[in-house]
């Protein structure tokens, strides 16, 4: 009797720790992924930002090259001094793949990205940042001299 | 793996972070040169900051992303002892995770 209990408690114990492991693998595996599927520029962020109004806003700071030599490897830094910024999309219009990421972040961090984007050719670099219920646009031509082979 | 590089230098204001990570970020559309096949996507879909337990940043990214990703960002303020943890996963269900005590 006492090994039967000890048997269940084993199970039950086991059976616990692979539901947390799981669990752990899906909180990180959430990617979403139409929001990164193949497709047209307009056709993804129209399905991402439905009819949604986005200003322009200048406040968006981007740096992005005029000119990238080498489109595989495409520096990019988005700041801003706006207060309750929780989301940045970065957008490669021309890419087979227009989304590049979505990063969110909380108030600890300052509202300060840089990161590395391919580039298949010319074209604007497009940043929408959500801040509460708004989304703020700004965008930069970047002229690609050479695509980043496969890019997107 | 160890594929994660984490540095922090500290600035009048912020500590700032850098985080590079080795990874090829094939998004399938490339051919191999010599057979003419094309190389299977392989790359980060998810990437995870926490700062002492508490996510302080989660990134979702695309085939758009360059070959080992390179990002910075800054920390408000930061603490001698405080922990950063930095975890990724990617489409073949790889995954690596690195820890950094700021000094």
């Amino acid at each position: 009797m006492l090994r039967r209990r000890f048997l269940q408690l084993i199970f039950r114990v086991t059976a616990g720790a692979c539901a947390t492991v799981l669990c752990a693998k899906k909180s990180l595996a959430d990617w979403p992924e139409k929001h990164f599927s193949k497709g047209d520029f307009a056709d993804s962020f129209q399905q991402l930002f439905g009819d949604r109004t986005i200003d322009y806003s200048e406040a968006i700071r981007l740096v992005l090259p005029e000119i990238a030599e080498n489109g595989a490897v495409v520096p990019i830094t988005i700041s801003s001094d706006l207060a309750d910024i929780q989301r940045l999309y970065i957008w490669v219009e021309k890419n087979p793949t227009p989304l590049a990421a979505e990063v969110t972040f909380d108030a600890s961090l300052a509202v300060y990205l840089t990161a590395r984007i391919k580039m298949a050719e010319s074209c604007h670099v497009v940043v929408i940042a959500q801040q509460g219920e708004q989304l703020l646009r700004n965008q930069r031509w970047v002229k690609v001299m050479q695509g980043g082979c496969g890019t997107g | 793996m160890g594929s994660i590089k984490i540095r922090s230098r500290q600035l009048d204001d912020y500590t700032e972070i850098k985080l590079l990570i080795t990874h090829p970020m094939e998004n399938g559309r490339n051919r191999d040169p010599i057979s003419g096949a094309l190389i299977p996507a392989h790359f980060i879909r998810d990437l995870v900051v926490e700062l002492n337990g508490k996510i302080i940043l989660t990134a979702d990214l695309g085939g758009s992303m360059s070959m080992n990703p390179f990002f910075t960002f800054r920390l408000k303020r930061s603490e001698t002892g405080d922990r950063l943890h930095v975890r990724w996963l990617d489409n073949l269900e790889l995954s690596d995770s690195a820890e950094y005590v700021f000094e």
